[in-house]
């Protein structure tokens, strides 16, 4: 019991056999057609294209028909279609074996065939259609939309057959039994409700009752308004930029900007990421970048003068000035591929390294006494040359400077290793040296050695250099 | 190149900086003046202002050090303002400090605010008041690269100290005799050189000094050399993809690379992007070099005000993008027309 409750419904409750699967009459009688052909020989098309929107029973309606024939399925989808050789590999297999009278035949089903995009799988498309060609087996491709032209040499070679969208009744109807089935509580107005939303996608209408069901214990109207409203408001980010960068009215961007729970801060991130690849008309770039770096002085404004009243500006800026900078047509509704934020990964990735940066540039300014901007941007630029031309000589800066492996190796990627090297055998040195000038003083340990420098110490380092340089000695020993 | 067999080394900006006022060898006029001060045991507040590398900070210490001798420290505070620059350091560290007990002895206790100008205009009112309420027991030394930024009512209670540029012929004989105590070999036109990439900024002409040396000799290829290998490449890939292929996206991840590989802050890389648009090996039309500058300028004002780096340098690259459209009509460099 505790196991099954851990199953999706989506998958719990898949149809089993022909007749489970909701509606689409036709394209049974189609597609079952076309399977027994197979029977009967080679029919005249290898390929059927099941298209229609989502959850409208396409991939149900394979598995059932494999199911009921005892036959196996050979799936693929979208992102396996980056290379061309893991569809050759299929159709390898699918080529070899003989015909459906055999124990265990096939179904090849190539889901989401119309997200292959031309540019980025090149070839795929092409080893499709060979695969459709050479297979002893039925291909099965799967679609919500079939027509765009680069399909067109593919819905060619195949059998169409439409799905269509799933009517409220029919999806109504399914929810109804799914409830009782769960011995769940149902409020009909809310399955009415629920039904209504999912505008004929019976996967999410199932997923959208299960996670009321989950969540209150009971589905009724009101529990179903509050989960899902909710859901409704907090868009995927990427839906909200893509929303603001398209809107054509100052309105509709401010109102898209409330669909989340992102922080301006964070919206301003996204938008900047993704601007550049929705507006490529350079007019319009320069445009929306004038609005949104105004919005980012207003944000620096809030921080400094504290008032929040001026969000609302900034907002503004960042949504509508955006939005309506982007006069060209042509790209301001061109769906392109949106990303997260580059800038946070690559800080996050490098989080160790610009640490270490921090302690070097405050060692350097200790010593120096400029700031730590002055340090990196003037003086570590500079030690790198040192450190990657002439590694002896920075052993000896390392252990005059104290500075930790880490360090080294930040100054010197090439020359990290042997300089570390050339430290320890410094420091062994100069432990021997200092041992003997000092006679029968105990042995310093070799970590002391940068304070037996040849030179002695002027002065006491100040405050908050010591402090500095303790827990520089103390990071190379680790 | 070592000095004898010394086992380790230091950053030679910091072995030779002068430890006492008769150590400096340039400002003569001003050393004359603080060492009146030593002399006396008293002093007003200090403001050192002039370009960088002209031994305000060097001055500051040796005053303190002449005053107080080599424990100097134990008197004195020193703040770097561009790293604390916040009212809450003024009001605490600064605060705390000068009005904590005068040490036997010492006349007065000394806070040395390096890079002033890089204090907010709040905590300059928030230091203010406390160099009024303090002075019977606590001088400061203010050093700032531009006194204009450091606001009225200060300046007037502190005595103007303006540093002036370090001429060619001081920087090239300090250079010379570092050298000579290191036993490093040098010729005039690699010294030379040196003066021409820092011009009278001493902590940056001694630096490059040092890495010259480290590669075997200061001469004017090496200087040359170091200098290139220490600029980062990307400064002016920035700039030739934004403005001649009109590749937004390509030249933000440049700049990315710079800030977040390179730690370059935004103002740094809009000086380095300034010093590239007036360089003569990019071929930007005249009028335009002027037009980015002040494009430049509004950015680098954000900046200091408190925008977020990468967004305001994006707007830069869109506007160079936009800039360069007619550069990349008609054919990039003008190729001699054949006959």
């Amino acid at each position: 019991m505790s196991l099954a409750r851990k199953i999706p419904w989506t998958v719990k409750y898949r149809p089993r056999r022909v007749d489970e699967v909701a509606d689409q009459e036709e394209a049974k009688e189609l597609f079952i057609k076309w399977i027994d052909s197979w029977l009967r020989g080679r029919p005249e098309k290898r390929a059927a294209l099941l298209y229609g929107p989502p959850g409208s029973g396409k991939n149900s309606l394979v598995e059932a028909v494999a199911n009921e024939r005892g036959l196996e399925l050979l799936e693929m989808n979208a992102s396996d279609y980056r290379r061309s050789s893991d569809i050759e590999r299929v159709a390898k297999l699918s080529a070899r074996g003989g015909s459906l009278t055999r124990a265990r035949g096939k179904i090849v089903v190539l889901d989401e065939v119309d997200g292959i995009s031309t540019a980025a799988d090149l070839g795929a498309l092409e080893s499709i259609l060979d695969l459709v060609r050479s297979s002893s087996h039925p291909v099965v491709l799967i679609a919500n939309d079939p027509w765009d032209p680069k399909l067109r040499d593919l819905r060619d070679a195949c059998l169409m057959i439409e799905f269509r969208r799933l009517t409220k009744t029919v999806v109504k109807r399914v929810l109804g039994a799914i409830c009782s089935s769960e011995k769940l509580v149902c409020e009909d107005d809310a399955l009415d409700f629920i039904a209504e939303r999912s505008e004929g996608d019976l996967r999410s209408a199932i997923n959208d009752l299960e996670a009321v069901g989950e969540g209150f214990g009971r589905v009724t109207l009101s529990s179903a308004k509050a989960l899902l409203r909710a859901r409704d408001r907090d868009l995927n980010i990427f839906e909200v930029v893509r929303k603001i960068l398209m809107s054509k009215y100052a309105w509709q961007a401010r109102e898209a900007s409330t669909q989340t729970d992102a922080s301006p801060d964070e919206l301003l991130r996204w938008i900047h990421e993704n601007l550049p690849r929705q507006a490529q008309d350079p007019e319009d770039l320069w445009r929306a970048y004038e609005a949104l770096s105004r919005a980012d002085v207003y944000l620096s404004r809030i921080v400094k003068s504290g008032s929040w009243d001026l969000l609302a500006y900034a907002v503004d800026l960042m949504t509508a000035g955006v939005a309506l900078s982007i006069k060209n047509y042509q790209y301001k509704f061109k769906w392109v591929k949106y990303s997260f934020p580059e800038t946070l990964r690559l800080v996050a990735r490098t989080r160790e390294a610009r640490q270490v940066r921090e302690d070097l540039a405050k060692l350097i300014a200790s010593h120096l006494k400029c700031s730590t901007s002055t340090a990196k941007s003037e003086v570590i630029p500079l030690m790198k040359v040192i450190f990657d031309s002439n590694p002896r000589y920075s052993a000896r800066l390392a252990l005059g400077l104290n500075m930790s492996e880490s360090m080294v190796r930040y100054l010197s990627e090439r020359n990290g290793d042997a300089i570390v090297k050339l430290v320890e055998e410094l420091r062994r040195e100069l432990a021997k040296t200092g041992a003997e000038r000092r006679g029968s003083a105990t042995v310093p340990g070799a970590q002391q050695a940068p304070v037996l420098s040849k030179k002695p110490a002027r002065g006491k380092p100040g405050g908050s250099a010591s402090r500095g340089l303790d827990s520089f000695s103390k990071s190379s020993r680790g | 190149m070592s000095s004898g067999s010394a086992l380790t080394e230091l950053l030679w900006a910091e072995k030779y900086r002068p430890r006492s006022l008769q150590e400096m060898v340039n400002q003569e006029d001003i050393v004359k003046r603080l060492q009146v001060f030593v002399k006396e045991r008293n002093m007003p507040h200090l403001l050192f202002a002039g370009p960088p590398g002209t031994g305000k900070t060097t001055a500051a210490h040796a005053l303190a050090h002449d005053l107080y001798g080599e424990d100097y420290r134990l008197y004195m505070l020193e703040l770097n303002a561009s790293d604390e620059r916040g009212i809450d350091v003024i009001r605490t560290k600064v605060k705390e400090f000068a009005r904590s007990k005068l040490p036997a002895k010492a006349p007065f206790k000394l806070i040395l605010l390096d890079e002033a100008d890089n204090m907010t205009a709040d905590a300059q009112q928030a230091l203010r008041r406390l160099m009024e309420m303090y002075v019977d027991v606590t001088r400061f030394v203010l050093i700032a690269n531009y006194p204009s930024k450091i606001i009225e009512p200060i300046q007037s209670r502190c005595a103007v100290f303006r540093f002036a540029s370090l001429k060619r012929e001081d920087v090239v004989a300090r250079l010379k005799w570092i050298c000579q105590r290191e036993g490093v070999t040098c010729d005039d036109g690699g010294l030379e050189s040196i003066y021409e990439v820092s011009g009278g900024d001493m902590r940056r002409a001694i630096n490059v000094l040092q890495a010259a040396a480290a590669l075997g000799e200061v001469s004017v290829s090496n200087v040359y050399k170091v200098v290139g290998l220490a600029t980062p490449a990307e400064v002016r890939a920035l700039l030739k993809t934004a403005l001649f292929e009109g590749d937004f996206l390509k030249s933000r991840d440049a700049l990315r690379k710079l800030m977040v590989t390179y730690g370059l802050s935004g103002v740094d890389i809009v000086k380095q992007l300034h010093r590239e648009v007036f360089s003569s090996e990019v071929a930007i039309p005249e009028d335009m070099r002027v037009e980015i500058a002040d494009y430049l300028g509004e950015i680098q004002y954000r900046l200091v005000e408190g925008a977020d780096d990468e967004i305001q340098l994006s707007a830069l690259l869109a506007k160079l993008v936009l800039l360069g459209r007619p550069l990349r009509q008609q054919p990039q460099p003008p190729k001699p027309v054949k006959r």
